[in-house]
């Protein structure tokens, strides 16, 4: 598996709300395809509620995932296409370095995709010698300067056109330009010679088709179209949720998926690939194969409480809404996912208890829950796993996150049912307030251990006469 | 084929579903055994537009293009879009070097507009993408794809036709075949399409309809290899400014014939 700094979130979070080119970028971000996305949905012809029916078209296929995935198998490889089902990201990595290496291969182009990052594909590919190009331009920069994405569609939001100079000079050795056309030309000039030598390609799957037989990758900038084009070899991998039963229904969710990601009605490129380069074609790979990968996802099938997860296409219009993606950025979620989306989904994958403060740091404000092109109630799941995390679960190996906390909540729960006791705590702490430092009326700062309530603001004082104090007071006169 | 992989892969979802691990469902009630009402109301506009209604999504392809940059251009014949396609050629400048070579598809409305010809005054080489003999041998095979790569990776201008072009996204659909490679519309700079109006659809809706249900389509159905061509290549991932040209052609143009 890649890299998992989960247990970082609220490091990371301080240092993604110091850094001004992150916040700046976050909202730009946001400003444009947060308020894109919404008016995108409003101008479907059938309304913002297509998206209820894209639910319910991603509920019924995943309900039926094992009779979709069999004949999508089963077409792919009468097609000449060979098909593989990975238990683990282990298992798919191995598969796709076995492919390369019974090809010779050396280089490999890859296409932007969340679940090669999920299963560390680039690192695998690395340490056996064979030199991978990420494509995709965000993609491409962060290769280049060695980090991670921080979304799922603007890998390289984080980035500012001065530091893509800086870098593209000291890695491409180019003139330095500031210019995002020239910068562009810059990658294209020198992917263009990575694409024409690579041996093998490897691309995501955006959605797959049961009924056509076919999986189908989106991109703009033809990256996924080269590298599933030129190179004699196409592995693509595919997180095994995703895939519908006919062609009308992808339709609708192709429709959703491009304005959910960047408020478009189509994307540029969309194909549809149902296996290799047949008899007579001079062009396309020779070999094509298919991953499809669990990696904990059967997991989240088998609970009612998380299966809609699996109907999420990662389109990332929650990342775009989200106040506080908005504010942290994606790398404090430390995981191929990030806002909302990885909130629910990198806890799931990668055990809750581990990403526990990734659910706990998410408002419940309901605004992802709008802005998902497949309508799923994402804080619903914050819930359920808050609730989790409060109270332990055996079937997910879940330890109760914190146990002062349920000692403080336990003896909470005794006070308020003693009323006299509760209320000499009342006055005790009216008086005792009194010490602590006050402005202009409020409350600076508490002590420990609830110091957090006041890091960012200042409190009320609790009120020298309590409301029960009033009542009896008021009632008698 | 099941392989060891498969049927665990299999048991683990089925279990997780609920159902017995080790026995394979039936689900027909998940496809359709012919068009819905809605399809077959679709598959009758289709059949039933007339003149004006094709104008009418002409009209609409051309206003949907105008936001993505793409360029389409109605011409009365072939020779029109000949012509148009020599202008192109002796007005734009190779991106990748100096000689001036154009890919065209082998394709019954490409074949008509003799580019080799209309071309030879301007001395550019077209390297047409013949479909590769099927029974010629594995040698063959092997020199002829090699040959017709470096023709495609040689040319700034490539030309294709499309299957079908969709009016409200401005979309060109194309399938894969035998002389009609999809690096001709990806790798060289400038891709042009020569469509007939006729061509044009409405949007996706009425294509899947008659991809699934109409005799003529459904046969060779999305075939392995199906594109959507919206405009040219373009990035916003540099401080999200839009920039045309990121890997895929920088310039798109349709020359729709309404002969």
């Amino acid at each position: 598996m890649s890299d998992i700094s989960t247990e970082k979130y609220i490091e990371e979070a301080r240092r993604g709300i110091a850094n001004p080119v992150l916040q700046k970028a976050l909202v730009g971000l946001q400003d444009r395809f947060g308020r894109g996305t919404a008016e995108a949905y409003r101008r479907l012809p059938e309304g913002p509620d297509l998206r209820i029916k894209a639910h319910e078209i991603r509920e019924k296929a995943i309900a039926n995932l094992d009779v979709l995935l069999e004949i999508l198998a089963d077409k792919i490889r009468a097609n000449g296409g060979h098909l593989y089902f990975a238990e683990t990201a282990q298992e798919a990595v191995d598969y796709g370095l076995a492919v390369a290496r019974r090809n010779n291969v050396r280089l490999v182009v890859k296409g932007k995709s969340m679940v090669s990052e999920e299963i560390g594909l680039n690192p695998a590919l690395e340490a056996a010698g064979i030199e991978v190009v990420e494509t995709d331009l965000g993609e491409y920069i962060i290769q280049l300067a060695g980090e991670k994405p921080s979304h799922i569609i603007a890998p390289a939001v984080h980035k500012n056109r001065h530091d893509i100079a800086d870098l593209f000079v000291q890695k491409l050795g180019i003139r330095r330009t500031t210019d995002p056309p020239e910068l562009t030309h810059a990658a294209r000039k020198a992917l263009r010679a990575k694409f024409l030598a690579a041996d093998m390609g490897t691309s995501g799957v955006n959605m797959a088709c049961a009924e056509t037989g076919h999986i189908t990758t989106v991109s703009n900038e033809g990256n996924i179209r080269m590298a599933t084009t030129m190179p004699r070899v196409h592995v693509a991998f595919m997180g095994m949720e995703r895939i519908v039963a006919r062609l009308d229904e992808y339709e609708i969710i192709l429709r959703l998926l491009c304005r959910g990601a960047a408020a478009q009605t189509m994307g540029t490129y969309a194909s549809y690939i149902g296996g290799p380069r047949r008899p007579g074609e001079s062009d396309g790979p020779d070999e094509f194969h298919l991953v499809v990968i669990d990696n904990g996802r059967s997991r989240i099938l088998a609970d009612p409480q998380f299966r809609e997860m699996l109907y999420c296409v990662r389109c990332a219009a929650c990342l775009n809404v989200c106040p506080v993606y908005g504010k942290i950025g994606g790398h404090s979620y430390g995981f191929a996912y990030s806002g909302p989306v990885g909130a629910v989904v990198t806890p799931l994958l990668t055990g809750i208890n581990r990403a526990k403060d990734l659910c706990q740091g998410e408002t419940l404000c309901g605004a992802c829950r709008d802005a998902c092109s497949m309508n799923i109630d994402l804080p619903r799941m914050l819930l359920a796993l808050r609730e989790k995390l409060a109270y332990g679960d055996a079937a997910w190996q879940v330890k109760p996150a914190s146990r002062a906390e349920g000692l403080a909540y336990r003896g909470w729960s005794w006070l308020i049912r003693n009323r006299r006791l509760y209320e000499l705590g009342l006055k005790l702490a009216a008086t005792g307030q009194k010490l602590l430092p006050h402005r202009k009326g409020m409350l600076r700062r508490l002590p420990p251990p609830v110091q957090g309530w006041t890091q960012s603001r200042d409190l009320h004082p609790l009120a020298e006469e309590t409301f029960m104090e009033r009542w009896r007071r008021t009632r008698k006169s | 084929m099941d392989t060891p992989d498969q049927i665990n892969f299999f048991r683990r979802i089925r279990a997780a579903l609920g159902h017995a691990p080790d026995v394979s469902r039936n689900a027909s009630h998940l496809f359709a055994e012919g068009p819905s009402p809605e399809e077959l109301q679709l598959l009758d506009r289709i059949r039933r537009r007339t003149a004006e209604g094709r104008q009418a999504l002409l009209e609409r392809l051309v206003e949907a293009g105008k936001p993505i940059n793409l360029s389409v251009t109605a011409l009365p014949d072939v020779a029109y879009a000949s012509a148009a396609i020599v202008r192109l050629v002796g007005e734009k400048k190779p991106e990748w070097g100096d000689a001036k070579h154009i890919a065209a598809w082998r394709h019954p409305l490409i074949d008509r507009l003799n580019l080799p010809e209309a071309l030879d005054r301007l001395q550019v080489p077209v390297h047409a993408t013949a479909p590769i003999p099927i029974d010629a041998g594995s040698q063959f095979d092997q020199v002829e794809r090699e040959r017709q790569r470096a023709g495609i990776i040689a040319s700034f201008i490539g030309v294709t036709s499309a299957d079908f072009c969709l009016a409200d996204t401005a979309t060109l659909v194309m399938r894969n075949r035998p002389g009609q490679p999809r690096s001709a519309a990806l790798v060289p700079s400038i891709h042009v399409a020569v469509i007939h109006l006729d061509q044009i659809l409405s949007d996706m809706k009425e294509l899947f309809a008659l991809l699934r249900w109409d005799e003529r389509y459904r046969s060779e159905g999305l075939s392995n290899y199906m594109s959507f061509i919206s405009g040219p290549s373009k990035t916003a991932d540099i401080e999200a400014t839009m920039v045309h040209g990121a890997h895929g052609p920088r310039e798109v143009h349709l020359f729709v014939v309404t002969e």
